[in-house]
């Protein structure tokens, strides 16, 4: 059996975002050190990501780093970046996470900072089509677009979509929708039969999808952070 | 110019290497020029089930090396004109096979043969992937069973995207189900996976159904390919199959529960 | 043995025909390991002298090695020739 030293492989995590419109570490330090105090344990050592969405100047990115790190918080990257503010993020070694092509719709919140998952409204993205059925072990993940599958999933594959997920057919693997945190997309599916259904983040493995929509034609969206399934008439 | 025909399935013991040499046998007998390559790396079976053990000389690695050439290496078998057979190295090798190297034989054994089947190991290491890599058709053989079923959905998405055909963006490979140690009275209790259930899962054309049997121990107790055993349930059902892949419609045999009459419930069917 | 028995026994004994194959196959297998590395070379190159006088399958030839003593190694080479070439 050959033997792999290195494997790349696409993974999903939650991470918490950071909205702000004032990056100055002075406006940050006391505010980012209350929230922490009511919940130290929670967020130590928490992977951070800014979203700079509402943030006109470029920040001190060095500054804020120094100051994550005496938090002890770790700042991954920044989403929601003008060009500049992308380039100069990625100057200071951060990551730039895409969050997908919708508004945030926290855009005139006051320097306040709220540790929360992006709430984006529903958009019409690009479409990934796959005119075939999706075998065991395979793996198709549909960057910024919804995922439409013609055929169907099998066990051990594994379906991903930045959108909403169609398959017109039986899902008996897993389907990912939402999968860089946008909260209002779907999955939708002739056959409910899935080892694991996950929208933003939030997921269900197959022994919480047995009972009356086991089987049968369904819709699964997240309404008000908890998964909700339905019948697809 | 040769059709290349894998006979794989991802789960170990399922009847790959019987049904290899059942079809290959079969297509001999119909009269087309065929040759039985078994491209385990290590473990020989194909040439005991082919009762011809204790001929082989040379094997596949052999003349990838060129220890050897194909003449020297090739079996004749005893019983049936036009076929040939490709026995399997030894070695613990598993580079052995090499792309280059089994894409010289294939291409000289095209030049004399009609069919070339390619008896894939289990698993979806080398062996497996080189034996179906440069195939034009593939039977996928499936125990109506949880775990030979999801193997099988593995190695059809291997097929779609691991073979040169998938490569070189030509037209895939033309995938076939062939249904092993299938127990009507089983699936009639509801205790077995049923032919529907299987193709609806696999979503492929089922090109044959072959009954539980005691004639396939038999035949590999005795060398002989089950086709051969043409009173038994599977040759029978190996018959049809060889038809079904040369083209021709065949209704589907020995999925229903035989009624024995007396006599057979005795002395056993 | 009951009547039931005899009707039965007249299907051919194949666990029989398997153990002979068995038995055979797998001693020459053995002894190809435990032999030196040049035996089974050996044991070809052989076959294609001879071959290149007489037409004769690889299973009439057999060639094995024995260490009888400290000194003393046989090397025993078995070549049935068939009948009507003699």
């Amino acid at each position: 059996m050959s033997e792999h030293s290195l494997e790349l492989k696409g993974s999903l995590f939650p991470l918490s975002v950071l909205h702000c419109t004032d990056v100055s570490v002075s406006s940050l330090e006391p505010l980012l050190s209350a929230k922490l105090a009511q919940a130290p344990g929670f967020f130590y050592q928490a992977p951070i990501v800014l979203n700079l969405q509402d943030c006109q100047q470029v920040p001190d990115f060095v500054a804020l780093k120094q100051l994550f790190v005496a938090l002890k918080l770790v700042l991954v990257g920044v989403t929601g970046a003008s060009p500049t503010i992308k380039a100069a993020a990625q100057d200071a070694g951060l990551a730039v996470l895409q969050a997908g092509k919708t508004a945030s719709t926290k855009a005139n919140e006051v320097p306040q900072t709220a540790i929360s998952s992006q709430q984006l409204a529903p958009s019409t993205m690009d479409s990934k089509i796959v005119e075939q059925t999706v075998r065991s072990g395979q793996q198709i993940y549909a960057k910024g677009a919804d995922l439409i599958i013609k055929g169907a999933v099998g066990a051990g594959a594994e379906v991903i979509a930045d959108g909403n997920i169609h398959i017109y057919g039986s899902l008996r693997g897993k389907a990912i929708a939402g999968a860089s945190g946008d909260t209002s997309k779907r999955i939708y599916c002739f056959n409910m039969q899935a080892e694991l259904i996950s929208v933003a983040g939030n997921y269900w493995l197959s022994d919480s999808l047995q009972g009356e929509f086991w089987g049968k034609p369904a819709c699964i969206k997240l309404q008000d952070d908890t998964l909700v399934i339905s019948e697809l008439v | 110019m040769a059709k290349i025909i894998v006979v794989t399935s991802g789960k170990g013991g399922v009847g790959k290497t019987t049904s290899s040499a059942a079809i290959g046998t079969g297509l001999a007998l119909a009269g087309h020029k065929t040759v039985i390559v078994d491209f385990d790396i290590g473990l020989r079976n194909l040439d005991l089930i082919m009762g011809c053990e204790r001929r082989v000389v040379y094997d596949f690695v052999n003349v990838i090396n060129g220890e050897a050439n194909l003449k020297q290496t090739l079996i004749k078998d005893k019983r049936v004109d036009n076929l040939f057979i490709l026995p399997a190295s030894q070695t613990r090798d598993k580079d052995a096979l090499t792309k280059d190297g089994v894409e010289r034989v294939l291409t000289e054994l095209a030049k004399e043969f009609d069919f070339i089947l390619c008896d894939s190991p289990a698993g979806i290491e080398s062996g497996a992937m080189m034996a179906l890599y440069f195939a034009d058709e593939a039977v996928v053989v499936t125990n109506p069973e949880v775990s030979s079923v999801r193997d099988s959905d593995r190695i059809l998405g291997m097929l779609s995207s691991k073979s040169r055909r998938a490569e070189q963006g030509l037209e895939g490979i033309k995938e076939h189900l062939l249904l092993t140690r299938y127990n009507p009275e089983r699936v009639q209790k509801g205790e077995m996976l049923s032919v529907e259930d299987v193709k609806e899962i696999l979503a492929i054309e089922l090109i044959g159904v072959i009954p539980e049997s005691q004639a396939v121990l038999n035949a590999s107790n005795s060398g002989q390919p089950v086709i051969m055993d043409k009173d038994s349930d599977a040759g029978q059902a190996y018959l049809d199959t060889v038809q079904r892949l040369l083209g021709e419609t065949v209704p589907f045999r020995f999925l229903t529960v035989e009624k024995k009459g007396f006599i057979k419930r005795i002395f056993g069917g | 043995m009951s009547l039931l028995d005899y009707f039965r026994s007249k299907k051919t004994n194949t666990a029989s025909t398997a153990k002979e194959r068995l038995q055979i196959i797998v001693a020459h297998e053995r002894k190809r390991r435990s032999g030196p590395d040049y035996l089974p070379q050996l044991e070809r190159d052989i076959l294609e002298v001879i071959r290149k006088y007489v037409d004769i399958p690889a299973d009439q030839i057999a060639v094995s090695l024995e260490q009888r003593s400290d000194e003393l190694s046989v090397l025993e080479l078995n070549v049935t020739f068939p009948d009507d070439k003699r």
